[in-house]
């Protein structure tokens, strides 16, 4: 202020005088001498030079007095006032201006504000926990005369008690009334709630100061600002007892978990004792021992929350569970910051006012049970859930919910909605997206990076077991599995792009806690309903692409034709034009050969209608070669299959087919060989007839060979009507009703597994299946025993039918028919020939035995097969007890699996 | 702002200083309107000049308080 007069200050204070009181100069000499005296003895401020304090407070009276406009009015005039930078002392003039500032209201409604102020209800916070808004109504009890009574004069009165109390006066005492809190976050409500209250406090303080005499207290220096009130407390000395408002102090303290003067954490014993130097008497001992579990209870809590915060892989449902700790810390700090306040506002009331309705530990016990109780629910909870996260920490809290406590629940409700609440929206996402993120592995879906796409429906999502919560049930958790499933199968092997929601109808996931609160309270309903609605949409919709798109259906039904035989024109005509093939040794096989071969079968056959799709499928493999194999040992076809029908016919799948193709192709190979062998009795038995020594043999060839026909017929009745033909029809239902792939593939691996048992392929019928295959090695020897007999015997046929005609073609000619030589060499060869037809016969005859006996053991294995229908062959095998007759062991079998069979049922 | 003071002469320097001079009167008479103080331009410019001289504001305004009362008692 440059250029303004340099007026001393006495003339400025004097002309003040004079402008305020409208008198001249004269009148107010006595004001006059009384103002110089103030203000020469009070020189230094007792409060912080600090200028932003005061226009907020300046802001804060505004917004109490609800000028919302002239609070903003006022911040843009402040805001002028320091980009001028005219002033040098802004905050005192701002001060002055604030300490002058009346409110417009009546004055006398400032005191009814205390108690009104605790009538009021606590503000209800959306995260807010049901039961603390009934606390400030017992409190109001004991304020409510309190405030009656201090309905008298509000300004100052006295002179003389003014200097002392210039600091208690009209001003407010500063914001950080309760800075002592260590907690920071309860820092902002508690100063909103604590500004409130001092807002109200002061005025009604100062008629008090009135009445207490003032030489009694001790002048004040310049103070740094504590929560400590201006009186000295009345600790009492150390030599004498404590009295019960220190305790209380100290109580509220303990309460925050800081060690008080007398009561302090103890480690060995982990608890709060009381200094054993202090003298206490019992009642107050024991009274404050109950007071300071709360203090225990809260470090506990407070120390798991704090460890967690810092834990970086917590996880998103840890850290909504410290977030819902902290809330119930934050309402219990408020609580706390009340009590303190209360314990302010007794010190500045002077020593009349402590017996009526001061805070004692009585009170406090009484006041503190119901956050107790809370404190105790939650210091458990944190004790059980040490150490987990994710789903399990849900599960954890979820036990603690099945209590009979009406208040304990619907606290551990709240906690759980809010920590459930991430859970959900994994789970939505999973459902409905397909997306799994999920950095801290708390989702009990498990996704496996290292799978690649072609096995990505068995082995890329699994089931994290530990981390399913308890109120989701075990058959959820799988439907939900297979959802997330389906759609990453859809997106990524079909290679099928429609978003998500065109297969299921969007409902709005769980945004708030509030829809996870509901969605939890109807975990059966509305809950099911919604995985289910997934499930079925979901699932339909992949099994429509994969048949429409991929022709899933079509594929099995072209396993069953060509790898199962089915096609019965297709596998003969194939097999006519491979035999002089395979009849070839291995090693001179070429494959472009067969296949072209296999091209031809198909072009000429109905095959050839078939889906392209299907046909450009078909192949054939020469499987490896063994020395001594022929064609027929290393021949076989194959199915190609890639991509989304690789997770049905999987690799190991593919494996079954070839095996079961390989032992359908041998039986059918038997059967073309017997009916080889029966087209040629039927040819030369007519041819043969001349020779009626042959009649012996032939006749047991017949034989022989009509057994071997007898039983390759009932193993191809077996292999085709009962092996494939149910099992196929049993295969077909499921996969036309099944709901979602997982049905397909299981239904397609119990197929394959029956098949392969009854066909004897599996571990424990290997010795079925050597004898079986010791049986088709015995029906090539018979051919190949038959074929040499025939070519003799056709040879000899040829030889005499040659005798006869030159013998007749002589006797045209006039000679004799036979020379005598001739008709002796003839009678010769003859002779020879006959001679070695009991080799042939004894050949057969060891063949007969050898074949018998090896039907004989197998008979045997199959009636004590453990399979039924395995022992329903051997009765149709020896339908007429013919092999019963020959084998003892038969007949004693029987008898005993009879008597099994009877335990059995 | 800086910029337009020292483009002006010495002699409108002090103008534009005795302007900035009543506009802070003009703001803190404002401020003391809203907040319902009850000082007149007068008082409020000698408050001002006692706080730029260093008085304590608390002491003052109890002075200030006790003034009115006293007149107040007076008048009647």
């Amino acid at each position: 202020m440059a250029n303004l007069d340099q007026k001393s200050p006495n003339v400025l204070l004097q002309s003040l005088c004079c402008r305020i009181t409208g008198k001249s100069e004269a009148e107010v000499a006595h004001q006059f001498q009384y103002a110089v005296r103030v203000i020469g003895s009070n020189y230094a401020p007792t409060i912080e030079r600090d200028e932003f304090l005061v226009s907020e407070k300046i802001k804060k009276e505004l917004l109490r007095q609800r000028r919302e406009a002239d609070a903003a009015l006022f911040s843009e005039l402040h805001r002028k006032l320091q980009t001028q930078a005219v002033l040098k002392h802004r905050w005192s003039v701002l001060y002055l201006l604030l300490s002058l500032s009346e409110d417009p209201r009546k004055p006398s409604s400032r005191v009814g504000n205390y108690g009104t102020l605790f009538a009021q209800a606590l503000p209800r916070d959306a995260h807010s926990t049901p039961f603390y808004c009934t606390r400030p109504q017992s409190l109001a009890l004991s304020y409510g005369d309190r405030g009656a009574g201090l309905s008298g004069s509000v300004g100052t009165s006295g002179i003389s008690s003014l200097g002392v109390y210039t600091l208690n006066g009209p001003t407010p005492p500063p914001p950080p009334l309760l800075a002592g809190q260590p907690s920071q976050s309860a820092a902002a409500v508690s100063q909103m709630l604590g500004s409130r209250l001092a807002w109200a406090l002061p005025t009604s303080s100062s008629p008090s100061a009135v009445l207490a005499p003032p030489t009694t207290r001790p002048p004040l220096g310049p103070q740094v600002p504590t929560i400590r009130p201006v009186r000295p407390r009345r600790d009492g000395d150390a030599a004498g007892e404590v009295n019960e408002a220190a305790l209380v102090r100290d109580i509220l303290y303990v309460f925050q978990g800081i060690d008080g003067k007398f009561i302090k954490m103890s480690a060995q014993d982990n608890g709060y004792k009381i200094d054993s130097k202090v003298v206490l008497c019992k009642s107050l001992r024991d009274t404050s021992s109950r007071l300071s579990e709360l203090g225990w209870l809260h470090n506990k809590v407070r120390k798991y929350t704090d460890a967690r915060t810092l834990d970086r892989a917590f996880g998103l449902v840890g850290q909504s569970f410290c977030a819902s700790l902290h809330q119930e810390l934050k309402e219990y700090y408020r609580l706390l910051s009340v009590l303190h306040s209360q314990l302010q506002v007794e010190d500045e009331q002077g020593v009349s006012m402590c017996t009526e309705s001061s805070l004692t530990l009585r009170r406090l016990l009484v006041w503190m049970y119901d956050p107790k109780v809370r404190l105790k629910t939650l210091a458990a909870l944190v004790d059980y859930c040490q150490g987990r996260k994710g789903g399990e920490l849900a599960s954890a809290v979820h036990a603690y919910g099945k209590t009979g406590d009406p208040q304990m629940r619907a606290l551990v409700q709240h906690i759980l909605s809010l920590v459930s609440h991430p859970i959900l929206n994994f789970l939505y996402r999973w459902i409905y997206d397909g997306e799994l993120e999920d950095t801290y592995h708390e989702f009990f879906v498990a996704s496996d990076p290292n799978v690649k796409t072609d096995r990505l429906w068995h082995d890329k999502y699994s089931l994290r077991k530990s981390m399913i919560p308890s109120f989701i049930t075990m058959d959820q958790a799988r439907k939900v599995l297979l959802i997330g499933k389906s759609i990453n199968f859809l997106h990524q092997v079909c290679h099928d792009r429609t978003p998500p929601g065109k297969i299921t109808p969007a409902s709005k996931p769980a945004d708030t806690p509030k829809d996870a609160a509901e969605l939890l309270s109807d975990l059966e309903g509305a809950f099911q309903e919604k995985i289910d609605a997934a499930y079925f949409d979901t699932s339909k919709y992949l099994l429509d692409v994969l048949n429409r798109n991929y022709l899933l259906l079509e594929h099995l039904q072209a396993m069953r034709r060509y790898l199962l035989l089915g096609q019965g024109d297709f596998i003969r005509h194939l097999m006519d034009l491979l035999k002089p093939e395979l009849a070839r040794p291995a090693t001179t096989l070429y494959q472009h050969n067969l296949t072209g071969i296999l091209e031809t079968a198909v072009r000429a056959t109905n095959a050839q209608f078939d889906n392209a799709e299907i046909l450009k499928r078909l192949d054939v493999r020469l499987l490896e070669v063994s020395p001594g194999d022929t064609g027929w040992d290393v021949f076989s076809l194959d199915y190609h299959v890639d991509g989304p029908i690789a997770t049905v016919f999987t690799r190991e799948c593919m494996g079954h087919y070839l095996r079961v193709f390989n032992f359908l192709w041998r039986a059918k190979r038997m059967e073309y060989t017997l009916t080889d062998i029966w087209k040629g009795h039927m040819c030369n038995a007519k041819l043969l007839k001349t020779m009626p020594e042959l009649s012996g043999v032939l006749h047991q060839c017949h034989i022989l060979a009509s057994e071997m026909v007898h039983f390759i017929h009932q193993m191809q009745y077996y292999i085709t009507f009962e092996v494939l033909e149910c099992s196929w029809d049993e295969l077909w239902n499921k996969v036309q009703q099944a709901q979602d792939l997982d049905h397909i593939i299981a239904a397609h691996d119990v197929f394959l597994d029956t098949i392969i048992s009854r066909c004897l392929l599996d571990n424990n019928s290997r010795s079925l299946l050597n004898q079986l295959r010791a049986i088709f090695d015995q029906i090539i020897e018979f051919q190949n025993a038959q074929d040499s007999l025939y070519r003799s015997a056709l040879e000899e046929l040829t030889l005499r039918l040659q005798f006869e005609e030159k013998k007749r073609q002589r006797e045209e000619e006039g000679e004799w028919g036979v020379t005598a030589e001739q008709e002796a060499e003839e009678k010769r060869r003859i002779q020879e020939f006959q001679d070695t037809i009991p080799k042939m016969r004894s050949q057969l005859r060891i063949l007969t035995h050898f074949y018998q006996s090896i039907v004989q053991q197998f008979l045997v294995l199959l009636m004590t097969s453990t399979d039924e229908s395995l022992r329903f062959l051997s009765f149709r095998l020896d339908f007429n007890e013919h092999y019963r007759a020959r084998e003892p062991r038969l007949r004693a079998s029987l008898g005993a699996t009879r008597g099994r069979r009877l335990s059995n049922i | 702002a800086v910029l337009a003071v020292f483009s002006v002469t010495m002699a409108s320097a002090a103008n534009t200083n005795l302007n900035a001079v009543r506009e802070t009167m003009d703001v803190l008479l404002e401020i003391s309107r809203l907040l319902n103080t009850g000082l007149d331009m007068e008082s409020l410019s000698i408050c001002v000049r006692l706080c730029e001289q260093g008085i304590n504001p608390e002491a003052l305004s109890a002075v200030i308080k006790e003034l009115r009362k006293a007149s107040e008692t007076l008048k009647v």
